[in-house]
């Protein structure tokens, strides 16, 4: 109530801004059809309360000199974001953005969700912290909540607080219990920065020049770029080859994500899990299902991204969704398999913290209340079609795919020889945050859009995504 | 009370064993009481005990440990406080594990979480937002020398998988040394540093040399840093090319059971570690943040200045955050390729981190942890003189160290009289940390706004509890 107030009486002139931007789109309507227009952003009741801060320069300026030299940042222009509500992100100026990229597929229920902001703040006031040392009821209730999500007999979770803690944890589980050393990943994946998990990663620019030893990195089966074109078992008969050859012929296990992410949103070629969890299986090794970035409804059709495939791991991760923003990881196995930590200690300080898993609960329930699933299926499937037909008219769109709410759109200057379009991509992806618009960028070549907005994402934003993306590419 | 703790000392000053016998034998010593505390815990509604014990066994696996025969349903914290589900109070002497720096729940710091998660919890940083950046420059100006590039990860695990990575793509060179009895993480990489073989898997750990513990009380050279030292050397000269990535080491263990480095220690083998081609490393995800009372880092206990500095625990107040400071010649290395944190920075916990540096300045916790801690150092050395069992009192500020030995001059672990005493503790309300390799170590590492009332409080519960053993 307040805020409307503030807004009433503020002086702001941040909504005389936008309505004086949407009269000035609607006035051109009338305009030849050809001419493709500025979009509208879709209505959101909502304004955030005046920014006092550091401006963008300003906070520049530390980041220059206070943190890592290798940081980076997106746009020529970098963005100072503020504010966030659903899936909208706000500027400095109190200026509205689409985000489609959810501060990288990891704010699935919304910016700020009420009923998620709901219950970290009341457990905050209670007890942040104390450590598993003492029982806390929100730690085994969440644990018992995400282990009634997962198939088989998966349902022992261990906490941890980041998608690189979970892979490396799931790792170290998978050599243990299989007394192999080896592990296969897919090229292109990426599965987090400390010392086993870049290892896992299979992507130059992540990998920094140490020493990474027992991981093979498997062909990908990439349906756009890949040898084997969408024949996943073909695919598979390669890692069989890496086994056969690269190995003992025993594995410790096989990593992979459903889609991968920092890759570029590549969906496995159909048939590809199962043919090669068969060989993982009968090389010794367990299967592990990296759902950092596909798990928690945001493929639509399914939960997690594996379910897609037919398959069901030994070992789950995921992270970034699980929390809406909050930093916690997970790792879900079978009782069988947990048993093998009990040979000596593991134990993670902040895991599973009240805080962090009264919020992870709190998601589990918005997704389910809000039917979160199913709207990413919705959405998403509307979304790839606008998508497809956006193809239709732009030969740089090279490939548009994904599933629900995590697609990708791979930028190419020539169809035929699928040269990646980076120079277009940066161009693009600058100028539709220009127009309010927030995408990621991915890929080897950085010529891939991500596309895996908070799973609220209406049809409008949809549409206004898609238009923008139209109305920026009608000008190159 | 006060009687009571007069009658006590006077018989220690005595050090009349007949005196001693009776007073300890003339059981009128009743059970100490908590200090006073002006708060109410809201009334728990939730899963009892047993309930939630249940779902621990199922879903969490077989290999989540607790504390305490019939474990602790704690649901609520206040400053140096815990609250258990009946809403007793209990005195919190381990601070979740050295971590609740500020107090649990301390006002400022819930203040800055709740109105950061109204307005924005995540977007990464690829976009800009303030709160990493001040929380950077403001960590950053708590470092000595050129200590000043700041990565924020999400626990100490994390931080320490970092330096390594650093240490190794800097130096070019590939072994690590590490002392034996050391604690630094539970990943893979983590755990070839950490050397006690309780929390080490069966699995490779790569080229690391841990070297002999400078253990003042069970070291086999006593204080003589020297003679620490020369084996570093050794260890350099014959089981590596020449040539180190780095060296690491708490400044005092934590884990390891409070054991602070022999004085001296860490001057000489930083410079051997630099001769060798490697960086130092200081682990203060225990030591850091003013808990040792008479400095800021614990490494600066030992006059020294490292190349990296890693931290988490009491960096966040029980925040999930952790961090890694560094010099910009370092940094650069890193910048060859991309390294990046997805929840690392995050506006919530940077805006808690950066209010606990408010809090621990403005509430002025590191003179107060050298008072208290001083204080509560005193009381149980005295309280040493009395009970035959207390090996060995030691650290420095709010992290100090009680060893419990069968026998004073084998120093035999009494592991079976530890857990008796730990439990005994928690049913006279206070709750102390248990450590060393062999358990018989109880470590005091309260949040900092533990006072001398507790402290008293602590130490007349540590006597009456051994006094009925």
């Amino acid at each position: 109530m307040q805020r409307v107030f503030r807004r009433a009486f503020s002086g702001r002139d941040f909504l005389w801004r936008h309505r004086c931007f949407s009269q000035l789109a609607q006035s051109e309507i009338s305009i030849q059809e050809k001419d493709v227009l500025l979009p509208k952003m879709p209505p959101f009741d909502y304004s955030p309360p005046p920014y006092n801060g550091p401006s963008a320069a300003e906070i520049l300026q530390k980041r220059i000199e206070f943190l890592s030299p290798s940081m980076f940042c997106f746009y020529k222009k970098p963005l100072n974001v503020v504010d966030g509500k659903m899936q909208y992100l706000f500027d400095e100026d109190g200026r509205r953005y689409l985000d489609a990229f959810g501060g990288i597929a990891t704010v699935c229920c919304g910016h700020c969700h009420p009923d998620v902001v709901e219950a970290i703040v009341n457990q905050t006031k209670r007890l942040q912290h104390s450590t598993v040392l003492y029982l806390h009821h929100a730690i085994a209730e969440f644990a018992e909540a995400l282990a009634s999500k997962m198939p088989g007999d998966l349902k022992v979770v261990f906490f941890t607080n980041s998608g690189t803690e979970a892979n490396e944890l799931a790792m170290m589980i998978a050599r243990l219990y299989t007394g192999y050393h080896d592990i296969i990943s897919i090229r292109n994946a990426y599965h987090g920065n400390a010392a086993g998990t870049m290892g896992a990663t299979a992507q130059s620019g992540w990998k920094f020049n140490v020493v990474q030893c027992g991981v093979h990195h498997a062909l990908n089966p990439d349906q756009y770029r890949g040898v084997f074109g969408s024949d996943g078992e073909k695919y598979a008969k390669d890692l069989q080859g890496l086994i056969d050859y690269g190995t003992t012929g025993n594995v410790a296990g096989f990593i992979a994500e459903a889609i991968q992410g920092v890759g570029g949103i590549l969906e496995l070629a159909p048939g590809y899990l199962p043919a090669v969890y068969g060989s993982i299986k009968k090389a010794g090794g367990l299967c592990i299902a990296d759902e950092v970035q596909c798990g928690f409804a945001r493929t639509g059709s399914h939960f997690w991204g594996f379910e897609a495939h037919g398959v069901v791991p030994d070992i789950v991760t995921m992270a970034k969704g699980i929390g809406n923003g909050i930093p916690i990881g997970a790792v879900v196995t079978t009782p069988e398999i947990a048993q093998v930590l009990t040979q000596r200690s593991y134990f993670n300080t902040f895991g599973g913290n009240p805080v962090c898993t009264a919020g992870g609960h709190a998601v589990l329930r918005v997704i389910e209340k809000e039917k979160l699933q199913e709207n990413a299926f919705v959405v998403g499937s509307y979304l790839k079609e606008r998508l497809t037909s956006l193809k239709e008219k732009y030969e740089i769109i090279g490939d548009v795919r994904g599933r629900g709410l995590m697609l990708g759109v791979e930028l190419v200057t020539d169809r035929q020889e699928k040269t990646p379009a980076k120079i277009e991509t940066i161009h693009v992806m600058d100028q539709m945050k220009e127009n309010g618009v927030l995408i990621g960028k991915g890929g080897f070549y950085g010529n891939v859009f991500r596309i895996t907005p908070p799973l609220c994402f209406t049809k409008e934003d949809a549409d206004f995504l898609v238009d923008v993306m139209d109305h920026t590419m009608s000008k190159m | 009370m006060a009687l009571q703790r007069y009658l006590l000392n006077k018989s220690f000053e005595s050090k009349d064993k007949i005196c001693r016998l009776f007073l300890c034998n003339f059981s009128s010593i009743p059970a100490p009481e908590l200090p006073p505390f002006d708060y109410e815990p809201k009334p728990y509604k939730g899963p009892l005990a047993d309930e939630v014990l249940q779902k621990r066994k199922k879903y969490l696996g077989p290999s989540l440990f607790h504390y305490y025969q019939k474990p602790l349903n704690i649901v609520e914290g206040k400053m140096q406080y815990l609250f258990d589900e009946s809403g007793r109070r209990y005195l919190d002497a381990f601070a979740g594990i050295v971590t609740v720096s500020c107090g649990h729940c301390h006002p400022e710091i819930v203040n800055a979480v709740v109105e950061q998660s109204n307005l924005l919890q995540h977007a990464t940083t690829i976009y800009l937002h303030h709160a990493i950046a001040d929380f950077a420059e403001a960590l950053a100006s708590k470092m000595p020398g050129n200590l000043k590039v700041v990565y924020f990860v999400n626990s100490g695990t994390e931080a320490n998988e970092l330096a390594m990575l650093m240490a190794r793509l800097y130096s070019g060179n590939l072994g690590m040394i590490a002392l034996r009895n050391a604690y630094h993480g539970g990943s893979a990489g983590t755990i070839g540093l950490t050397a006690l073989n309780t929390w080490k898997y069966s699995i490779p750990q790569g080229e690391i040399h841990h070297v002999i513990n400078p253990n003042p009380y069970r070291g086999v050279f006593g204080s003589d840093a020297n003679s620490y030292a020369k084996e570093v050397q050794d260890h350099i000269d014959y089981g590596t090319s020449g040539n180190v990535a780095g060296f690491i080491a708490e400044t005092i263990q934590g884990v390891g059971g409070a054991v602070e480095l022999a004085p001296g220690y860490l001057k000489l083998v930083y410079d051997m570690a630099r001769k060798a081609g490697g960086v130092c490393i200081a682990d203060e995800v225990q030591t850091g943040f003013g808990r040792t009372g008479s400095h800021y880092w614990g490494f600066e206990t030992q006059g020294v200045l490292p190349d990296i500095v890693t931290m988490a625990k009491g960096i966040g107040n029980g925040l999930p955050l952790g961090a890694v400071v560094t010099t910009p010649e370092i940094a650069n290395v890193m910048a060859q390729k991309i390294q990046f944190n997805t929840f690392g920075g995050n506006p919530v916990c940077s805006s808690g981190g950066l209010a606990v540096l408010r809090v621990l300045d403005k509430e002025k916790r590191q003179a107060h942890c050298a008072v208290v801690g001083s204080h509560l150092i005193e009381r149980l050395r005295a309280l040493q003189q009395r009970h035959e069992i207390i090996g060995d009192v030691r650290g420095r500020g709010l992290m100090v160290g009680i060893e419990l030995v069968t026998d004073r001059k084998e120093k035999t672990p009494a592991k079976a009289e530890t857990a008796v005493l730990f439990e005994k503790l928690r049913e006279l309300g206070v709750l102390v940390g248990k450590g060393g390799l062999h358990g018989n170590v109880f470590r005091i590492k309260p949040p900092m706004c533990f006072t001398k009332d507790d402290a008293d409080y602590l130490v007349d519960a540590l006597d009456y509890a051994i006094s009925k053993l």
